[in-house]
């Protein structure tokens, strides 16, 4: 880049940047090079892997209980806003494949105050959305329990707190350990789910068309097909769709990272949104709203037992726990890499991104990830964490395309990305409106917490950094 | 001018013993310091912290090695996969061979095996360029019991006496490969082997070199095969 990254933050501490080549193998510093060892299946893996546990496993319940089969419209809705997200932050990674994701390219387009805001705020939003996933984590948990006959008394309640909690300090202490081929395994958990799913799916489809009969319920969901409904489940709901901007956190460690990043990025969102639109759809073929809604956060194991008895409950009870760990622990490591690349350029203090010696591994950034998160985890409110989560990566979303627009409209002489997104403008704007929009539709308590954050973490700016510069040559 | 790739392990005190340092004096060294991340750790953040440390060992290193005799010259690489790291590197330098350095004294007596399926040409012309005009003897080994196994041994020592090497030759026909190798070791400073294409074999018990250079504590030199290794898997 023509103009570095220069100022200090007041413990006098400057961002590091050197000059760096990127190639499709490595990246070259001045001293060292960083050698690039994930391939397209890698990236895959995360964006799916991070994704597929809520919108499957977690929501259809909560989801259909409001608006019925309409929910798949909601679902598509989010699928339609991450796809349009996704494209533009496909080019923004091919232009610039460093670790940080969102907020690299928040803070290189748009200045440090953006980027202190986005950089912070996708640290908690990640700390909220990882203790969804363990909260779902532990309702499934607690059916598991249920399966194998193990009742747990008058405050099942608690015990998916006690559940979540322990899940939540567990994947800090495996992470802080050092888990060998962590991602070989999240590989063959998401190659696994996918093929439950595909058998699943292709079943339920079968008996709601009527083509098989499984002989399930009659149900005939009250279905609500309204523009404010329909679209306040999509802004709950988007939660299951904050996975592809993960590809992008590790896009410094991608190899050919010009057509493997816009290929997982988006890849990934199509898969998904596909698979979660036919399970809502056999999911409110099976239950009426009333079923849903009594059914809960593990609404799909009664789905399960409706369809295939007692295998597709155990089925999709097995498939939850896979899932949402998968999905827990990918957040995790994400939260790590978001607090790294803060850290590098001076917004946080830089032990924030230290790495222990015994094991390789960054333990102060993976306990300012598991700390908070395993206080959120007990709280136990899905929803709320659910909306928090996808108000901050919703900022850091519309953000992203707002930077796309004045990095394209200034024209620096380093950007120079691969993979363009067709149409000039018309589709980061359209991300950015559908972003800010989806907004609108929240409940207002997450609303005021999601706002909150973002002010808190922009007087951290003018508190801490507020003379370091890391915008790009604009 | 040949060039030998030396990868070593940089950060985790690991060194390149004197015998090897001096083996390779007849040649360019690009030494590869490199450190194995876990995968929840970016390289960068690594790059961060332990850059000059690393740097500093370096450089260290390939003065010990210039003063051995050739040149010499270094690379840092933080990465998930050694493998893969080492192959790149090989390539971008066009190494003729990598070294995995194992504990050794002066270097008197070489292993060279010519077993399995490798580019015999490409082992002898090395060995010979490797030894130079100095007093280092060659044990040639080869274990199969394919026919003509003893007339390629013979006309691949007649090649290296030509040079104006002391030679000697081993013939198994019995054990496997790997065993009849770890029976001629104890009385060899060295090996030098091909590199021998990826099998099954490799993928379940590790590559080949490595089960040497670990069973046999001294260090290996693989001649790299003439194709480039695709390092694109996974």
């Amino acid at each position: 880049m023509s103009s570095e990254p220069s100022g200090t933050n007041i413990e006098g501490e400057a961002p590091d940047a050197g000059p760096v080549v990127e190639t499709d193998e490595a990246t070259i510093t001045e001293d060292a090079e960083l050698e690039r060892t994930l391939g397209l299946t890698g990236g895959l893996a995360i964006g799916i892997g991070t994704m597929i546990g809520a919108g499957i496993f977690v929501f259809p319940g909560l989801a259909g209980a409001e608006v019925g089969t309409a929910a798949t419209v909601s679902f598509a809705v989010g699928g339609l806003i991450a796809l349009l997200v996704a494209l533009p932050t496909s080019e923004l990674a091919t232009a610039m494949p460093k670790s940080g994701g969102g907020y690299y390219f928040v803070s290189r387009g748009l200045g440090t105050l953006a980027g202190t805001v986005i950089g912070l705020s996708l640290w908690l939003g990640l700390v909220f959305a990882t203790a969804f996933y363990l909260v779902g984590l532990g309702f499934y948990a607690l059916d598991a329990l249920a399966e194998v006959g193990v009742t747990v008394g008058a405050n099942p309640g608690l015990v998916v707190s006690v559940i979540a909690v322990l899940a939540g300090a567990g994947f800090t202490a495996l992470n802080v350990t050092g888990t060998e081929n962590a991602a070989k395994l999240q590989n063959g958990i998401v190659a696994l789910l996918l093929s439950m799913l595909v058998v699943f799916l292709a079943f339920g489809m079968l008996d709601s068309l009527g083509i098989v009969d499984a002989g399930t319920p009659p149900g005939e969901a009250r279905n609500v097909w309204s523009v404010v409904p329909v679209m306040s489940v999509a802004a709950l709901v988007f939660t299951s769709y904050l996975g592809f901007a993960q590809v992008a956190t590790v896009a410094g460690e991608m190899r050919n990272p010009g057509r493997n990043l816009p290929l997982a990025m988006v890849g990934s969102v199509l898969v998904v949104t596909v698979l979660y639109v036919l399970t809502i759809f056999v999911a409110t073929s099976v239950f009426t709203q009333d079923g849903l809604a009594t059914a809960g956060e593990t609404a799909m194991v009664a789905v399960g037992r409706e369809l295939l008895g007692l295998p597709g409950a155990l089925v999709i009870v097995v498939g939850g726990l896979l899932a949402t760990m998968s999905s827990a622990n990918a957040s995790i490591l994400s939260t790590s890499r978001a607090i790294y690349g803060v850290s590098k350029d001076a917004l946080l203090p830089r032990w924030a991104s230290r790495i222990n010696l015994r094991y390789g591994t960054p333990h102060v950034a993976l306990g300012l990830a598991g700390g908070p998160v395993i206080v959120l985890a007990a709280t136990r409110q899905v929803q709320l964490l659910a909306e928090v989560a996808s108000f901050l990566h919703l900022v850091m979303y519309g953000l992203m395309c707002v930077a796309l627009v004045a990095i394209r409209r200034d024209r620096p002489d380093w950007y120079d990305p691969e993979f363009r997104v067709p149409g000039g403008p018309v589709v980061p704007v359209a991300g950015a409106l559908a972003s800010f929009g989806l907004i609108a539709f929240m409940d207002p308590t997450s609303i005021a917490i999601g706002v909150a954050v973002v002010v808190v973490t922009a007087g951290w700016y003018f508190y801490y950094a507020r003379d370091v510069k890391l915008r790009g040559a604009l | 001018m040949t060039r030998v790739l030396v990868p070593v392990a940089v950060l985790e005190g690991a060194t390149v013993s004197s015998g090897l340092m001096t083996l390779l004096g007849t040649v360019d060294v690009t030494v590869l310091g490199y450190h194995v991340l876990p995968e929840q750790t970016p390289p960068d953040q690594a790059r961060l912290q332990y850059e000059e440390r690393a740097t500093s060992a370096l450089e260290d290193l390939v003065e010990e090695f210039r003063s051995a005799g050739g040149a010499a010259d270094h690379r840092l690489v933080f990465t998930h996969d050694r493998e893969q790291t080492v192959n790149r590197v090989a390539d971008e330098v066009d190494a003729r061979a990598y070294a995995i350095s194992g504990v050794t004294g002066d270097v008197d007596r070489l292993l060279v095996s010519l077993s399995g399926d490798v580019a015999v040409d490409r082992v002898l012309a090395f060995v010979v360029e490797v030894i130079g005009d100095r007093e280092v003897g060659v044990t040639l080994l080869l274990a199969g019991t394919a026919d003509g196994a003893a007339d390629r041994l013979d006309a691949a020592a007649e090649r290296l006496r030509e040079a104006g090497l002391s030679v000697e030759t081993r013939l198994e026909r019995e054990g496997s490969t790997f065993d009849a190798l770890m029976n001629a070791v104890p009385d060899h400073d060295a090996v030098v082997m091909g590199e021998s294409a990826p099998s099954l074999r490799s993928l379940v018990f590790g590559e080949e070199a490595d089960r040497v250079a670990s069973a046999s504590v001294g260090p290996v030199l693989v001649v790299r095969a003439d194709e480039p290794t695709d390092g694109d898997a996974g």
